[in-house]
């Protein structure tokens, strides 16, 4: 072995990197899903709404949950992201594989890369409209959801998608459950958790103009 | 039944000659009941052009030298059927593999280097007695080491996986398969910590990106996602107890 393999050699890394984008991951889709009965509360009123936000503030949960899902989803991106090929040569080779194999979970990674890497930015704008807006109460999500609805629409597709596909990638590494059955499942929370998310989107879009 | 006329498009390319660029060459042939592509490849090679390059061995599913991407799809040529498959059928190498020409690859080298790196034998202190009588295992633990031992090495597996695609050194489900069964059999002494020194890393099973392309291609329907789960599970485990030294400099 080289020398400079040999003064580097961390046998735990491996081990550690495979956790640790598995105890994230976990950690974001927790949150998601969290987050979008959170928001759907909405649709119970805004003075539901508006309590629960209050309930985050007084406890300074939204202070201290904010900045770490920020950092854990930082970290999910680069330890994940270890797997996407960098050089041109490798990712042709990946394209080219995925059209020739016509292979669902081959296909539904590469969506997962992309996805992932179009919820960096997207969350990222996220928290930066919601900071810049604080506090979050009925009426100011009812007026960046009216100006910004197409936006919401996409981050909620593209975070759902990736949440579900991961967990369910998860669940196929470790193998705690059956492959297809949780699939199956995973298939079903993701339609509930879209048609809050929606139905959060429409009440908000109602309340814009009175608000 | 009306025989079909199949168009079959075969990868032609001969790393003897590299001035003659790879290119699929069109043959067609008349489908003929029970016709799988085992057969259709010896008509073509008998009747129109000798020089096509194949491997066949058992033409039963047995010895997994005739693995080939089938439209598309990693799988054993003497086991598809024609029937099953439109009239345009396109054939192409194995990818991973060293080319040997055409169709043919060269497996053999890969799943020697794997056997050596993922050193596939019972490790055993015993002394070997030939007298003696043949120590019993239960029907259970004999099952559970079968199950994996029924690879054939063809090779589908590892052409179908993405990461095997991208990277040389990783062992694909052939590998951790191969270790999954070792780890079963009670005879072989290795420990957890000898098993992590083989499989415990990026190029073992933690390279794995959990596609299961493995598992949908395989043959002999071989449940690999269980195989490649169980020593990822394994491996985990003893990645976190794992206590390292560091060289001072
Ligand atoms: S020829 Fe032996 S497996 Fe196909």
């Amino acid at each position: 072995m080289l020398s400079q393999r040999i003064l580097t050699k961390n046998p735990k890394a491996d081990a550690y990197l495979d956790a640790i984008e598995m105890a994230t991951g976990i950690c974001l889709v927790s949150f998601l899903w969290a987050h979008m009965l959170f928001v759907s509360t909405i649709i119970l009123g805004p003075e539901v709404f508006n309590g629960l936000s209050e309930f985050f503030d007084i406890y300074l949960l939204s202070y201290i949950g904010v900045p770490a899902i920020a950092i854990i989803g930082l970290i999910h991106f680069v330890v994940a992201g270890r797997r996407i090929p960098t050089n041109i040569r490798d990712q042709k080779i990946i394209w080219q594989h995925a059209k020739q194999l016509r292979h669902t979970d081959t296909w539904t990674w590469i969506f997962q890369a992309i996805t992932g890497m179009a919820i960096l930015v997207l969350a990222a704008l996220h928290i930066w409209a919601i900071s810049t807006g604080w506090p979050i109460r009925a009426e100011s999500a009812a007026e960046r959801m009216q100006a910004f609805w197409w936006f919401y629409l996409i981050l909620l597709a593209l975070g759902e998608y990736h949440a579900s596909i991961g967990l369910y990638r998860v669940f196929v590494k470790w193998g705690w459950f059956p492959r297809k059955p949780i699939f199956f499942v995973l298939k079903v929370v993701t339609v509930i958790i879209v048609a809050l998310g929606l139905g959060a989107m429409w009440v908000f879009l109602q309340l814009g103009g009175a608000a | 039944m009306g025989n079909r006329t199949l168009t079959f498009k075969i990868f032609r390319y001969n790393p003897q000659k590299p001035e003659v660029k790879p290119y699929m060459q069109e043959y067609k042939l008349e489908e003929v009941s029970g016709m799988t592509i085992f057969v259709a490849l010896n008509k073509i090679r008998e009747e129109l052009d000798p020089s096509l390059m194949f491997d066949f061995v058992c033409r039963a599913a047995i010895c997994g030298s005739c693995a080939m991407v089938i439209n598309g799809r990693p799988t054993l040529a003497c086991k598809t059927l024609t029937k099953d498959l439109p009239a345009k059928i396109s054939l192409l190498p194995l990818p991973v593999f060293k080319l040997v020409g055409d169709l043919a690859v060269d497996t053999g080298t890969w799943f020697r280097d794997m056997a050596i790196k993922t050193e596939a034998w019972v490790h055993t202190t015993k002394e070997f007695d030939p007298t003696a009588l043949e120590e019993r295992m239960d029907n259970k633990t004999a099952q559970e080491i079968y199950e994996p031992d029924r690879c054939v090495e063809c090779g589908c597996c590892v052409a179908g996986c993405a990461t095997a695609n991208i990277r040389a050194d990783f062992l694909g489900a052939a590998g951790i398969n191969r270790v999954a069964r070792f780890m079963l059999d009670p005879r072989d002494e290795r420990s957890p910590e000898e098993y992590y020194e083989v499989v415990g890393a990026e190029e073992g099973a933690f390279g794995c990106m959990g596609l299961m392309a493995c598992d949908d291609n395989c043959p002999m329907e071989i449940p690999l996602q269980t195989q490649l789960s169980f020593v990822r599970r394994k491996m985990l485990a003893q990645g976190l107890k794992l206590k390292t030294e560091k060289v001072a400099l």
